[in-house]
Order: C-alpha cells, then structure tokens, then sequence
C-alpha cells in the first residue's frame, strides 16, 4: 500500500471505531425526542405584572406606616397603574420631610411632587429586574414541584436567549397524567392567613351594609373557594401576617373526622409570628386562603405556634396535590399556559417504528437502483451510504442531540441527496471516461472537477438547515441537526471514503485495469 | 447502465411555454390564496386544538360526527386514520367568543369536550361505581388496585399490562392479556371486578394558543426570507449576481407553486411544512447550481458560442446527473410519504412536490432567466466571472 494511502485508511477506520463506540448500543445512546418517546411539552408564560402589582403594594403600605409614624399629613395614597402610585394631598409646609424620607427609604422609585400630589413610578431598570427575578423564581418553582412529582429527566428552560422573555418550556417525557401535571404547575399556591373582618354574605352589597357600603381602609373582600364555603363573600385584612413562605413542611393528612387534609408546620419565625396573630385575636374568626379563595374559616380559641391543619373538603388526591405545592414553593407570579402538547407513548413507539421502517425501505431502495445503475462502483456508494448513516449516528450520540419523527425525516432526505455527491462524480468519471482518459486519472479528475460543485450545492443547503434550526422549534430543530450533520458528513463519505476505496483497487501502474461504472 | 447516451434536447426552445406554465400555476395560486379558499393553517400558526383519539370499538366517521354535533361542534375536522374506523385525528374548527387571554383554555375545554363526547355511556356509569378505567390508569395506581390481592407480583403485573397498552394503544378485551401477555384468570377476574376499559385513549393532544400560532407564523416568515438572502449572498459571492438573482427567483418560484398547490389541495400548513419548504428550496438551489457551475466551465470551455447554445449544452451535460438524484430523492422521500405514518405524511408530501417543482425549475427557470438576464442587462464583461 502506498504510503499515503495508508494514513488515509487509517483516519477513516479511525471515525468509524469512534462513531461506532459513540452509538452503539443505538437505543441507549440515541437521546429520542419527545415526540418519540411520549411525554409533554409545555410552554408557559409568567404574569410579572404580577409581580410589579405586588411591590408596589408592598410600596404603598411602608410608604402608609412611614407617613403614619412620621406625622405627615395626606390623604389617600391610590394605585393608578402597576408600577405607579400617588399620594393625594399633603401638606407643602412638610415637603423637605417627605423628600427625604422618599430620598431614604425608596430608592427604587422616581418621584415628582406637583401641586399637593406626589407621584411615584417604579424606576424601569428596577422593574425590570423584578420582572426578570419573577420568571427566574416561577422557574425554580416549577422545577421544585416537577422534582416533588417524581419525573425523571425534566427540561426546565426559559424560552430564547434574551434576558427580556417571560417564557418558560417545560419538556416532561413520560408523563402519565397530564391533566394532573399541568394543573400542580399551574396552582400559584400562595398561602394566606388573614383575619376575618365580615362574611359569609351572599353577595357584595350585603356584606358590606355594615361598613356604608365601601371597603374600610386596610381590608379586602375576597370570595369562599366553591367547594368549601359555596362561593360566598367575605370581608378579610389586605396584609397577611403568615403566609406560604413561613411553612416549613406540609403533608396530606386526615383531620379528626376522618377527612382528607393537609397538615403544615411553620418554620421558627413563622411560628412566632403566627403566635402572635393567634394570640392577639382570640375568639376571632381567622381566613385560610388560597390563591385568594378562603379555604376555611376557624375561630381563634388557643395560642397556636408551630403547626396546624387545612381542611377544605379535599378527596385525597387533592390533599396530596396541595401539600407538594406548598412544599414546592408557592410561584411569584401566575402563570399562563400558551402551548401544550402531548403525545402518548404508544403513539411514539409507533412513529419509531414507521421512521425505521421508511429509512429501511428508502436505503434498500437506492441500494438497488446503484448497484444496477453503476454496477460494482455502486457498491462502493453503498459502502459511502452506510458509513454515513453510522458516522451521523455517532455524531448525534456525541453532542447528546435529540432524535426527532422530523428528525427522521432529515436522515431518510440525507440518504437521498448523500449519494448525489456519489452521482455528481461518478457521472464526471463518466464523462472523463468517454473522452478517451486513462482510469485512474479519470478518478482523480472526476473527484477533484465535482468536487467544487458539491461543496457549492452543500454550503447552500446548509444555510438554509442553519436558519431552520436558528427559527425552528423542538421537532424542527431535530430536523436541521440531523440533515446539517448528514450532508457534512456525506462530503467525507462520498468524496474521501469513495475516493479512497478507488484508490486502493486502481493504481497509475496497473496495465490491465479495468473500472465498472 | 445509462440513461441518456448523449442528451442534446433542446430545452431553451420552450422557455416561453416554461414561463406561461408556471405563471399560471402561480397566478392561480395566489388568486385561490387571497380570493378564494385561502390558506388552512394547521393549529400551530392558527391556534387551536387537536386530538388524536383510538376506539375501543369501531365507530364510522359519520357516527362520530353525529357525536360531535350532539354537543354543538358540528364545525369539525374529521380525519379518519387507516381504515380502522377505530383512530380518528380531530380539530375543531369551532370558535368561542372569548378574549385572546382566554383563547388558549378556551381551546383546551373544547378539546377535552370532543374527548368526552365519543366516550360512551356505560364508561360514565362505571366511573360512577368508583371502577378505574384501565385505559387511562396510571403505573402507581394499577400496581395500588392490584396490591390487595397480589402483594408481591402485584408492580410487575401492571407493569406488563401497561407495556402491552402502550404497544396496543388501547386494551379491547380483558381475554387479550390472558392470551398475548399470560395474565392468569384469577388476576383477570380481580380487575375486571375492580376496573373496566374505557371506551378511547388519547395517544395525542395539542393545544396552540393564539399567541404562540402568531409568534410562529413571524419566525417561519423570517426562517425563510434569511434563508434566501444567504443563499443570495453565498452565490454571489461564488458566482456572479445575475446567478444569484436568477437562483433565488427559482427557489420563490418553487415556494410560490408549493403555496399554490396547498391551497388548491386545501392541505394543511403546519410546522413541518415549513421545514418541508425550506428543505425544498436547500434541495431545488442543490439542483440549480450544479448546472450553474457547468455554464460557469463552460463559458470559459466554450467561448465561441453564444449564450443560449452554452446554456444548453450545460444543462444536457448535467441531465443524467439532474434525473438521477431528483429519482434517488423521490424514491426516499416516497418511502417516507408510504411508510412514515400519518404524523409526517404532509411532510413527505410537500418534498415530494418539491423535488418535482425543484427539478423542473432548476431547468426551465434558472437557465431562461439568466438568459433573459443577458439579453437585457448586456453585462459588459459577458456571463463569465
């Protein structure tokens, strides 16, 4: 063997160990789709107006107890938009105070004082972190809650690489109740105590009879959760005292008769100040609430500090459920769902073997049309086709990319235009042949003249793969991986590979030499 | 083995035909498109949901849509799988009048309500007596009824059910398990007393809400505008501009017939369909710039004649090569269409149209319009570069 040929053998029985090592055994090296292998896609998008809405009211309440505490004259302080509020009416002669009480203790808000009402707006760089903190929380949530529900090789990821998407994808394979999974990542889960001021009363107007007709300063009407309460209204304190965040633990239970429920416990300073709230309101009707409907109202007969029980006519099930919320966290904001697919995973198994199927009859199909076509330099594409088919293989494998039904697609195209380049010049041999020149320099003139013409035809058709997978989605993007490597991978197939397989059967010395094509 | 021994046709003697042809294929196209049916946009770029239903028992497509009109969505796309009578692929076309923000879950309740509707009664009546449907129950809840009596097998029994289910799609008869899996009588008799086999599985369920059908209307616009000024750049560099020019008209040309033909079929457009299109036009500028690159050879080759006579010449010498890989890819993209399962056969469709469009233009566009090209701009320095 010449010398140059040998290394040459050398590299490709190098690739091919490599790729067979990288992919062999497929069904365990093959990452598949979640389109393949059954399972969900979800794409969610979280509210962080939601989030704004919940600093600025936390804004307006300090800004109320330091106003109150400061002795500075106003009157209301009203919310005009989510990242915006006023104070109505102060008295000028305390402008200097109020200054720099705004200049010491609210640093994240722009202010101007016109006539008697100063206005406050949430500085943009500000809200946007907080907008930016809620869609990495409400990720980290969903994340704890898909851990608590026990599903293996979770993709968790916000949507696109801009800091500025309030995009969550959330890709489950082998979900066996999806109704289930979407609505635990869905529940806000966020827990409340509040005292109850009024209520149940059967509608607004009712419930508010006693108070003139308007919601008193520092509370709120809330609504009964229907299964609990009938849907009734009630008037509660707008702050929470304790909340979800104070939990330590929450576990399904059974209540003393016998009922599903939730048994919870606060962490230390939750404990303290739930003790506080219980035994400063004794005999007092206190609100459980959830997600903003009460669960439960129970009158305050003792101290209680470090743990307590939710009942709320619960089946077991949704004991459950809400306890792994709670346990998980409760989101920061709430959250939409855009996008959902799902597929069963008999419907994948049977795409795989459709996908098999179709890339088996394709290759047996252009097998045999070469054979016949170009006789034993057929075989030679044949020997071209199937390593590039094991080298595309072991390059999935490698880079750990997902194999997709339109990933499929991409090979069984790959099959069909990698022996193009086997086609383009073995036509050029042809060609080379029929002017009258010698074998073996038909072979090398043959290769080297289509080969500019391969490297065209594939550039081109790897910008237009490029930008499928730079626009596509999950199944798309499998699709442009697969053909992106195939037809790289067919230009040292189909150009070094063919090349050298001649080159180790014709030589520029052999007299009687003979090429079937 | 050959096909042609050595072509000589004339193929620039029919590029007026060529041009009437295609423009009336595209003109027709686009008048369907904006006068008459329009696009059928799949639900990822419409929004909407979609369910992918197998039957216990054989329902007729007429059955079925009588079902679905009971409840008030006469307005349904029934697709039919195979010819089971049992798997049925439905989208329903039906709208609420609801706000955008709502427009997703209103999707979803209409979805789960086509579900319910070819659910039979005697399920409801046996979800009342508390039984499981063991067509939907999960692995842990199986293994949980079956604990009671059989505490020790009781995880690898459902597992082996659930295995058989999933590569059934659905379980028709208790007596299948006892025969294709050896479940024992005396298990069969604990669930059929404690379970029942729910009248349908779901093996697909899509819900696209409007925002996201929008987003990916604007990217699959994008994906192919940027694709195509790559392209342009990319031969332009390698070739002249009147090459470039010429090629990315062709590929228009091609996405333009294929837009036309789906309309015309009332196809649906989806996802895959733009991938489909944009593999298309990969494949088509493939086919162009072989020949492009034998008129770049020949110019230089064959100075003496003219332009015409060269592009011919171009187009003969590649002819073998043009037919035999458009054959390759047809044949594998045939298998594709035949045995690739319903999921991806709009897929295989759309290259299947592509390649034939994709051959054709790469002759009878590309070549006439760097003819024309030439004869009007006059190009100083010729067609050479």
């Amino acid at each position: 063997m010449k010398k140059g040929l040998r290394w040459k053998v050398i590299l490709t029985a190098l690739v091919i160990v490599f790729a067979l090592i990288f992919a062999y055994p497929p069904k365990d090296k093959i990452e598949l789709g979640l389109d393949l292998k059954g399972g969900m896609h979800l794409v969610l998008q979280v509210v962080t107006d939601d989030a704004l809405n919940y600093e600025t009211d936390q804004a307006i309440m300090r800004l109320g107890e330091q106003l109150k505490k400061k002795d500075i004259e106003h009157k209301a302080i009203t919310k005009s938009t989510i990242s915006n509020f006023s104070v109505q009416e102060i008295n000028l002669e305390q402008e200097g105070q109020i200054k720099e009480l705004l200049d010491d203790y609210f640093r994240d808000w722009d202010y101007s004082i016109i006539g008697r009402t100063v206005s406050l707006s949430l500085k943009p760089n500000i809200a946007r972190y907080y907008r930016d903190q809620s869609v990495n929380q409400a990720q980290e949530t969903i994340r704890n809650r898909v851990d608590e529900l026990g599903l293996t090789e979770p993709t968790i990821q916000r949507q696109g690489l801009t800091t500025g998407s309030d995009r969550i994808i959330v890709e489950l394979p082998g979900v066996e109740n999806p109704e289930r999974v979407k609505s635990i990542l869905k529940t806000t889960a966020l827990l409340e105590w509040k005292l109850v001021k009024a209520g149940p009363a059967p509608d607004r107007e009712t419930l508010l009879a006693d108070f003139g007709g308007k919601v008193p300063e520092d509370q709120q009407v809330i609504r009964g959760a229907p299964r609990r309460t009938e849907g009734g209204y009630y008037l509660v304190t707008q702050v929470a005292p304790v909340t979800g965040k104070d939990l330590r633990d929450a576990r399904p239970s059974i209540d003393e008769w016998n009922n599903p429920a939730v048994l919870f416990s606060f962490n230390a300073d939750g404990a303290r100040r739930f003790a506080k709230l219980t035994s400063e309101n004794l005999n007092k009707p206190l609100g459980i609430i959830l997600d903003g409907k009460i669960q439960e109202v129970a009158t305050i007969e003792d101290r209680i500090s470090d743990s307590g029980v939710l009942r709320g006519k619960f089946t077991q099930e949704q004991a459950e459920d809400i306890s792994l919320v709670l346990r998980a966290g409760a989101l920061p904001a709430s959250i939409k769902y855009l996008e959902e697919r799902t597929i069963g995973p008999s419907l994948g198994a049977d795409s795989i073997r459709q996908g098999l199927t179709a890339i088996f009859m394709a290759l047996i199909l252009i097998m045999v049309f070469m054979v016949i076509y170009y006789r034993l330099s057929g075989f030679n594409a044949v020997i071209a086709l199937i390593l590039n088919i094991i080298i595309l293989m072991g390059t999935l494998a490698y880079f750990k990319a997902v194999l997709t039904l339109p990933g499929i697609a991409g090979i069984i195209l790959t099959i069909g235009m990698a022996v193009d380049a086997n086609v383009l010049v073995f036509e050029r041999i042809r060609e080379e042949l029929s002017s009258g020149k010698g074998i073996f320099s038909s072979i090398t003139s043959g290769f080297s003249r289509a080969f500019k013409t391969i490297l065209d035809a594939n550039v081109t058709t790897i910008i237009a793969a490029i930008f499928l997978f730079q626009f596509g989605t999950g199944p798309i993007k499998g699709f442009a991986v697969t053909l992106i490597i195939g037809i790289t991978a067919s230009m040292f197939t189909a150009v070094f590979v063919s090349h050298l397989i001649f080159d180790l059967f014709h030589s520029k010395r052999k007299k009687r030499d003979e090429l079937s094509i | 083995m050959q096909i042609f021994k050595k072509p000589d046709f004339n193929f620039m003697k029919y590029k007026l035909f060529a041009f009437g042809l295609s423009g009336i294929i595209i003109i027709g196209g686009i008048i369907n498109i904006t006068k008459g049916k329009g696009m059928n946009y799949g639900i990822d770029f419409a929004g909407g949901s979609m369910g992918r239903v197998l039957l216990k028992n054989e329902i007729p497509t007429d059955e079925v849509r009588k079902l679905l009109s009971d409840i008030g969505l006469e307005k349904s796309r029934i697709q039919e799988i195979g010819a089971s009578k049992r798997e049925y692929l439905i989208r329903s076309l039906q709208t609420l009048e609801k706000s955008q923000e709502e427009e997703i879950e209103a999707h979803e309740i209409i979805g789960n309500k086509v579900i319910e509707a070819l659910r039979l009664q005697e399920d409801r009546a046996a979800f009342e007596k508390g039984l499981k449907d063991l067509n939907t129950v999960d692995e842990r809840e199986l293994t949980f009824i079956l604990e009671a009596s059989f505490p020790e097998e009781a995880s690898a029994i459902a597992h082996n059910i659930l295995s058989f289910r999933i590569s059934e799609g659905i379980i028709q008869d208790y007596a299948q398990l006892q025969q294709e899996r050896g479940i024992s009588q005396e298990i069969i008799n604990t669930l059929e007393e404690k379970t029942f086999l729910g009248s349908l599985a779901v093996l697909s369920k899509e819900t696209v809400g409007p925002q996201v059908g929008h987003d990916l209307r604007r990217k699959a616009t994008q994906a192919v505008i940027w694709a195509l000024i790559g392209m342009l750049i990319y031969i332009g560099i390698r070739f002249k501009l009147a090459y470039g020019v010429a090629a990315i008209l062709t590929l228009a040309h091609d996405v333009l017939i294929t837009l036309g033909i789906f309309s015309l079929t009332n196809r649906e457009i989806n996802l895959p369909v733009i991938a489909a299109m944009l593999t298309i036009v990969g494949y088509s500028l493939n086919d162009t710039i072989v020949i492009f690159v034998r008129v770049r050879d020949n110019l230089r080759i064959l100075r003496k004649h003219d332009f015409e006579r060269i592009l011919d010449t171009s187009i003969n010498q590649t002819l073998s090569r043009t037919v035999i890989t458009s054959g390759t890819t047809f044949l594998t993209v045939f298998a594709l269409y035949l045995f690739g399962g319903e999921v991806i056969n709009d897929f295989a469709f759309t290259i299947i149209i592509g390649v034939i469009t994709g051959t054709y233009s790469s002759i009878y566009q590309s070549c006439p319009l760097l003819y024309y090209w030439n004869k009007i701009f006059k190009p100083k320095k010729g067609m050479a570069k």
